[in-house]
């Protein structure tokens, strides 16, 4: 197998994301499907540390720093600015992690979602708020360790679905990817800018730091997420056509995922057959709505 | 680290107040920010052994041509195989192929059916590359002691390098246990004729009926050449060392193909035993079957210990000849006259290992019983005629004695395949011509010996291969490959070697599939005219590129190790 992905790269090396971190390859690989006409507008978040302190700045494109909550509106607004000058050809990525998103950017991109505005909105996931410490976010799913769930008291409540939450506003597109599958992903982004109207694409990428996890590990672990449903695979068109883009060759139980991470090592058995549960769940609910569109 | 030029780190001065600018707007790049200094482990490009590799005898570079035969590159796939084997066209017919014993697809679903791979090649380079000529002229002579795959192996390699080659032969044609000893069915003697004449293009004399030890001496061949190598195999056959066992009608298994492998056709009557479990045994009553004979198989041990290649007693039993295990000849029965009329056998049963490693065969008491013969082939092994060397060279037990590059105690005087080792394979044989014929040459970097740490199927990454299965190896009917000796394997087609080759996990060698490239995070693999190098200034060691590699090219190491590497 060989891959068909660009070598021109838009970002340089240097940026000080953790060795192993997901949210690094992701940026890279997006900005490879996008190329050089996009402007990124990134809210407080891992990227912001990323991309390092000033004076320096690791991407070939322009990146807009603004306030947590601001991601999608920024955007729009960058948006709406390049469009009042006449450039249309230029793509505006918003660029938010979970806790920006599912958590405090909420507003601001359920509004951008309800007025259609014309950006594509990337909330990488990486599960809780790394970068302050590893606190958790309404992304965290439950039974994870995080510095504000402890081991004694692990989170409760189950991980907020925001892939359907935006499948419910009907934007044009709304996806999920990751990064074992880096075709795909990038064949997501490349849709993602030939759609007018808002786009979300939900990426999954692991923190090894945060995850407690060996940083070698970050694809592998993208990898059994999709296999053992963890995380599926699949995109919507206008909140009604469903595709599930990939289909895990083998039914992987949830355990093979969760035995590779720090953050679940103090799982029972029976918290573990519940995750599965609740993922098989998922699953076919998802495939039933695969199945009708 | 090319691409890297293109972008000139400018560092901003900072000095004075005015310096700064007036909001928070980027001055200069990450590129500054030298993260290579975080790193505890470091990635190293290192090419493994592949396991097929390291078990060939002749160290073909397996995982190497099946690479080329994946991009549909055939020259360059037999160019490769030629520089360890000649005449990859024979050994994809007839080679036992270890190479596919230790292929690590094996534990996945089913090794690469490398021999039809390499016999695709070897086809193809016979019809489509042109024969090579010496590459120097040199005026050493060399004596070579028999035409078969040893000594054919030498005289290629020999004759590249310009060295005046003279094989002296025994029989009529050239090819030794190849022409005489395998039959037909399985190497067809055009597919022969065509490999020899490699060594004709490279100006190789023969001498054929010339037996030396009787025509000529070995000292003669001392005196008047400057190497002389011996391969003449071993081809005494050992009696069976039971009464009678030279009654008339009992053939040793090697003079019965040698005499069909001559055209001949030997008389013998209709219903035979083959008393043996090795390849002989096997090819004697395959052959057997052809001649419209009755043949079977009377075998001491049992199928485990059988030292015949698994796939060729398959292929026995599905021609419908019987193996009967566990029976050992006491008496050969004959009449007044010395005619063989059947066989006394014994039943025997399994006892502890032996010096080999296989459970020696214990007589049952009071177990005898006969059955009735027009003809007994033996085939127990066969023995090296030591009678033609001169007493001053040294011997073991079953050969000449020599170190593991071929030579003897006497200078320049070399001994190479069966003649040392007792009855082997055609792939030693050539393996060991061709190291012998380095070390004449003097190009000892070439000759490689076998490692202890091959790629193991646990060092793979398999997530990046999907299951497929081998390719059918395409024969011809049971019912067709009687009366006849029609090659039973009819060989891949193109279509065919593609689809194969594509399975190979290409273990240990980096295939340019641009993991490491694609899923580093940051950006320290980098693409150059195709290679791969690792951008150190950068690479924060988190291993993401060892891990996803495939097939294990990608080693890390500790950063305080790195010297010592």
């Amino acid at each position: 197998m060989r891959w068909t992905i660009k070598e021109k790269e838009l970002m340089y090396p240097g940026h000080v994301a953790c060795p192993g971190c997901g949210g690094a390859l992701a940026m890279r690989l997006a900005l490879k499907a996008l190329g050089e006409k996009t402007i990124v507008v990134l809210p407080a978040c891992c990227w912001t540390i990323i991309d390092g302190p000033f004076p320096m700045h690791s991407l070939h494109v322009p990146v807009l720093h603004t306030a947590f909550e601001t991601a999608a509106i920024a955007a729009t607004g960058v948006k709406a600015g390049l469009d009042v000058r006449g450039k249309k050809d230029i793509t505006v990525m918003a660029w938010a992690g979970d806790g920006g998103t599912l958590d405090i950017g909420i507003q601001a991109l359920s509004g951008a979602a309800e007025r259609n505005d014309d950006i594509i909105y990337t909330c990488y996931d990486n599960e809780a708020y790394m970068n302050t410490g590893i606190q958790r976010s309404s992304a965290t799913p439950k039974g994870a360790w995080t510095t504000t769930t402890p081991q004694q008291t692990p989170k409760l409540e189950p991980k907020k679905n925001i892939t359907e939450i935006m499948i419910a506003h009907r934007i044009p597109y709304v996806a999920t990817a990751t990064l074992a599958y880096p075709e795909d992903l990038i064949n997501k982004y490349k849709k993602a800018q030939s759609i007018k109207g808002t786009k979300f694409l939900h990426v999954y990428a692991p923190c090894p730091t945060g995850w407690k996890m060996a940083p070698d590990l970050m694809i592998k672990i993208c990898r059994l997420a999709v296999e053992s449903n963890i995380f599926p695979i699949y995109e919507c068109e206008n909140g009604i056509n469903y595709t599930v883009n990939i289909q895990p060759q083998k039914k992987l139980p949830v355990f093979e995922y969760l035995k590779l991470q720090g953050r679940f090592s103090h799982l029972t058995q029976k918290d573990i057959d519940e995750i599965q549960k609740s993922v098989d769940f998922e699953r076919q609910l998802l495939l039933k709505r695969a199945a009708k569109s | 680290m090319k691409w890297l030029d293109k972008y000139k780190v400018i560092h901003p001065k900072l000095e004075k107040e005015t310096d700064y600018p007036h909001w928070a707007i980027s001055l200069t790049s990450t590129l500054l920010n030298r993260t290579g200094t975080w790193r505890i482990f470091r990635p190293l490009y290192q090419d493994q052994i592949p396991p097929c590799n390291n078990e060939c005898p002749t160290n073909e570079k397996i995982q190497g041509y099946c690479d080329l035969v994946k991009q549909a590159k055939f020259a360059e796939a037999y160019k490769l195989i030629l520089e360890d084997n000649p005449f990859p066209a024979i050994t994809g017919r007839v080679c036992y192929h270890p190479c596919e014993n230790s292929c690590n697809r094996k534990d996945y679903d089913d090794a690469i059916a490398i021999h039809c791979v390499e016999r695709f090649i070897g086809d193809w380079g016979l019809k489509n590359v042109a024969l090579a000529k010496p590459k120097v002229k040199n005026k050493k002579t060399v004596a070579i002691v028999g035409s078969g795959p040893a000594g054919m192996a030498a005289a290629y390699y020999l004759g590249l390098e310009g060295y005046q080659v003279t094989i002296f032969e025994k029989q009529t044609k050239l090819g030794g246990m190849l022409r005489y000893g395998i039959p037909a069915y399985r190497l067809p003697k055009a597919v022969l004729d065509t490999e020899l004449k490699k060594l004709i293009k490279l100006g190789m004399k023969s001498k054929t009926k010339c037996a030396v030890g009787k025509d000529i001496t070995i000292d003669y061949l001392r005196k008047n050449y400057d190497y002389v190598i011996i391969c003449h195999g071993a081809h005494k056959n050992r009696p069976l060392g039971v009464p009678n066992d030279k009654a008339k009608g009992v053939i040793s298994g090697l003079e019965f193909l040698s005499q069909i492998n001559s055209g001949k056709k030997p008389k013998i009557g209709k219903k035979v035993a083959v008393i043996g479990g090795g390849n002989t045994a096997i090819d004697a009553a395959r052959s057997c079957l052809r001649l419209g004979l009755k043949p079977m198989i009377l075998y001491r041990r049992t199928r485990l210990e059988m030292p015949a290649v698994p796939d060729e007693v398959d292929a026995c039993e599905a021609e419908g000849i019987r193996i009967e295990f566990l029976v050992a000849p006491v008496k050969v029965l004959a009449t007044k006259k010395g005619k063989v009329t059947g066989i006394e056998l014994m039943r025997m049963k399994l006892g502890k290992p032996d010096a080999s490693g296989r459970r020696r065969p214990v007589p049952v008491a009071r177990s005898n019983f006969k059955i009735k013969l027009n003809a007994i082939i033996t085939a127990i092994g066969e023995q090296v005629d030591l009678s033609i060397l001169t007493p001053d060279i040294q011997k073991t037990e079953w050969g000449v004695k020599v170190d593991r590059l071929g030579k003897t105690n006497i200078t320049n005087v070399y001994a190479i395949g069966d003649c040392v080792t007792g009855p082997k394979t055609v792939v030693e044989a050539l393996g060991a011509g061709k190291r012998t014929a380095f070390q004449i040459i003097g190009a000892t970097e070439k000759i490689i010996s076998k490692t202890d740490k091959p790629v193991k199927f646990t060092d793979l990454n398999l997530d990046y291969f999907e299951h497929q299965d081998k390719t059918k190896i395409p024969e011809i009917s049971v019912a067709a490959r009687k009366k006849n000796f029609k090659e039973v394997h009819t060989g891949y087609n193109k279509e065919m070697v593609l689809k194969e080759s594509e399975r190979c996990f290409s273990c240990g060698v980096c295939n340019k599939c641009d993991n490491c490239f694609v899923l580093c995070p940051d950006l320290s693999v980098i693409k150059d005219n195709g290679e791969y190098e690792f951008d150190y200034d950068y690479c924060k060691g988190c291993g993401v590129c060892a891990h996803e590699c495939p097939r294990n090219a990608i080693t890390m190491i500790e950063e305080s190790k790195v010297e010592e590497q």
